[in-house]
């Protein structure tokens, strides 16, 4: 039986390396330019780093993807076609696209070149999946998180492109590609910038009893002292509405797919992806040493897996708010 | 310019939904209609068949009429409702509204059959001439660009253009703006009710549940499974603006209050009878003195206003 593949975030050589000797299956990354959605300062890669990641990678039989996951702008749409070449002269073992534009022009002039279809895409449906199929010969789908394990079964069935779904790390809860959240209070949009929430627009007002964090001057939440304070995106505010003060939309904390492990990999799903290329190469060494042994510990024993403790604690440690949930996964989450 | 109504975002039940496209339609000058939920296929005001006969009785006014589709679609029975509205609209000759790739693959011609003329709506990832290219040469003869676009990008994205006739440009002017999707229902969370069992909560907010910071700025506006502006989209000062880039359409979205009125403010503007200042002040009063947002427009943050 082939395995489900752990796929880990790589924002620069070291966190490349971590994922590939920490038992990653395969490992993405993207240019260091506002060609992708985690366009940060001293954040990605080179053609030289990518050469030398993609080349680390291939020599422990593990994969590189690229990720090209922005949409080009009217006026300045070079860089992006470039960054298309780039993928393709570094051979990436596939090249992970939104744009409808990009997709077209890499299915025209790099038919060899498989596509993943990105998140940001947010093709949360078969039909959806098969005009991308059909226009550009997609050959995976990395699923929104919108979807239920149930849905994503259904799903599997009406459609023989691969299934990726993210399984750990920061968890977006609107439907990823369409979310202008960002942009409505700041400016900056995860389409547009490759930013979602900037750092330069956070501030953490610290008074006596309480702590305030802010985005662009807009209150997102407000804490008592000893709480813990998330870093301020929209879909994790605290606001009022209905009388009450509370997390509107989804509480601060990361995705664990773990508790429901079986079931995913039971639903056909192939790739299982950690979220992070912004985080540390010590996040992505844990996260994917942990995600490697519940994987390999599925497989051994399928009927008797269980998540282990020490996993869940180890996780939860690297987790914003150190909270975990199975997200939209579970069905009770809408 | 032409006037459009967008669809109803809203859960204003069955018959408050026939009710408003029939007054929009008898009472209003408004050139397209556009008719069909968005937001959440739970709602379902009218089946496929139903919202035939409304569309088909609006046409006889002398209405264009589109059929409108969901943003988020997640199951299967979803994508056969579009595929049902689909039919009736290659059936009767209606255009439809795509919010959602499938209802694009849904429209496309294939071997059996001819495509569908489709506006590929706000929901539309469409942020460059290339992907305006792609959709046209697919069937798409109208674009509503997404809201966060700024005055530029939105001249720039029909810019190097050539098509026979040429593509539609509808901009989205007036109203709360639909900021995102999700797969939860944050109306009935509010009530701790999951979707599944949401007792249809968001008919008691005409206009969407009011999110307030703890500082009381109206901040968000929560509709259901989609996040809107607190504040309402406004470009009525834009519209010399408008007219200048090339704007085909103008496109007010449906409120509960005063939306005779509201059109007929528009109307006069685009006509030219009374000027943007008279327009901005009268949609004001119409609102209760409710400040509004502009600045995606002049690429700012979405929630800001810049004055004339």
């Amino acid at each position: 039986m082939k395995k489900i593949e752990v796929l880990a975030p790589a924002g620069n050589l070291p966190s490349l390396r971590a994922a590939v000797d920490n038992g990653a299956d395969a490992v993405y990354f993207g240019f260091r330019n506002a060609t992708n959605a985690r366009n940060f300062e001293g954040l990605n890669f080179n053609d030289e780093e990518a050469a030398q990641g993609i080349e680390y990678a291939r020599k422990r039989g593990v994969k590189a993807n690229i990720v090209l996951n922005t949409f080009p702008q009217v006026g300045d749409p070079a860089i992006w076609y470039e960054s298309v070449d780039r993928a393709a002269r570094l051979k990436a073992d596939a090249i992970i696209l939104a744009n409808l534009a990009l997709l077209r022009y890499c299915k025209q002039r790099y038919p060899e070149l498989p596509i993943h279809l990105s998140v940001q895409a947010s093709a949360s449906n078969h039909e959806a999946i098969q005009f991308y199929q059909r226009h550009f010969g997609i050959t995976r789908v990395i699923l929104p998180r919108v979807l239920t394990v149930t849905e994503i079964r259904r799903l599997r069935e009406q459609t023989d492109v691969e299934l990726e779904v993210f399984a750990f790390g920061g968890l977006c809860v609107m439907a990823e590609g369409r979310c202008y959240l960002s942009s409505f209070v700041t400016g900056v949009s995860p389409n547009i910038e490759g930013v979602c929430s900037p750092a330069r627009a956070v501030r953490f007002d610290d008074s006596e009893n309480r702590l305030q964090t802010r985005l662009n001057g807009v209150l997102i939440a407000q804490y008592e002292k000893g709480e813990e304070a998330a870093y301020p995106t929209v879909c994790k505010g605290r606001f009022q509405a209905n009388h009450k003060t509370y997390h509107v939309m989804e509480e601060p904390g990361s995705l664990n797919i773990l508790g429901m492990l079986a079931q995913v990999i039971e639903a056909g799903v192939v790739s299982l992806k950690i979220e992070g290329r912004q985080r540390t190469r010590s996040y992505v060494a844990t996260a994917t040493r942990i995600m490697r042994q519940a994987v390999d510990a599925y497989y051994a024993d399928p009927k008797g897996f269980r998540p282990k403790m020490g996993w869940m604690r180890t996780l939860n440690a690297t987790s914003e708010g150190s909270t975990h949930t199975l997200g939209t996964y579970e069905e009770n989450w809408q | 310019m032409k006037l459009s109504i967008g669809p109803v975002l809203f859960e204003w039940g069955r018959k408050g939904f026939i009710e408003f496209y029939r007054r929009m339609a008898h009472e209003t000058p408004a050139d397209i209609l556009y008719i069909g939920e968005v937001v959440c296929s739970k709602r379902q005001n009218l089946d496929p068949d139903e919202l035939l006969r409304l569309a088909l009785e609006i046409r006889q006014l002398g209405k264009e009429v589109v059929f409108s589709t969901l943003g988020l679609v997640m199951t299967p029975e979803e994508v056969q409702t579009i595929g049902e509205i689909a039919h009736y609209a290659r059936q009767e000759g209606f255009a439809m509204e795509a919010n959602d790739m499938a209802a694009i693959s849904l429209g496309e011609a294939n071997k059996d059959k001819p495509g569908i003329p489709m506006v590929a709506g706000p929901h539309i990832t469409t942020y460059n001439p290339e992907t305006v290219d792609f959709l046209a040469s697919i069937g798409v003869f109208r674009v509503v660009p997404p809201v966060e676009l700024s005055q530029k990008s939105i001249q720039g994205l029909f810019g190097s253009l050539v098509t026979t006739p040429p593509l539609e440009k509808e901009v989205f002017a007036y109203g709360r703006l639909p900021l995102t999707f999700s797969a939860r229902c944050y109306t009935s969370r509010a009530f701790h009710l999951p979707k599944v069992n949401c007792q249809f909560k968001c008919a008691d907010f005409p206009d969407g549940m009011v999110a307030h910071t703890q500082e009381g700025q109206e901040f968000l506006v929560m509709n259901g499974t989609e996040t809107m502006s607190g504040k309402l989209f406004n470009l009525a000062g834009q519209v010399d603006i408008l007219r200048e880039i090339g704007t085909h359409i103008v496109r007010i979205s449906p409120q509960s209050r005063n939306m005779v009125e509201i059109v007929m403010i528009w109307k006069n503007l685009l006509d030219r009878k009374i000027d943007s200042i008279e327009a901005m002040a009268r949609l004001t009063e119409a609102n209760g003195g409710e400040n509004f947002c502009n600045g995606y427009f002049f690429n700012q943050p979405g929630l800001d206003f810049v004055a004339m």
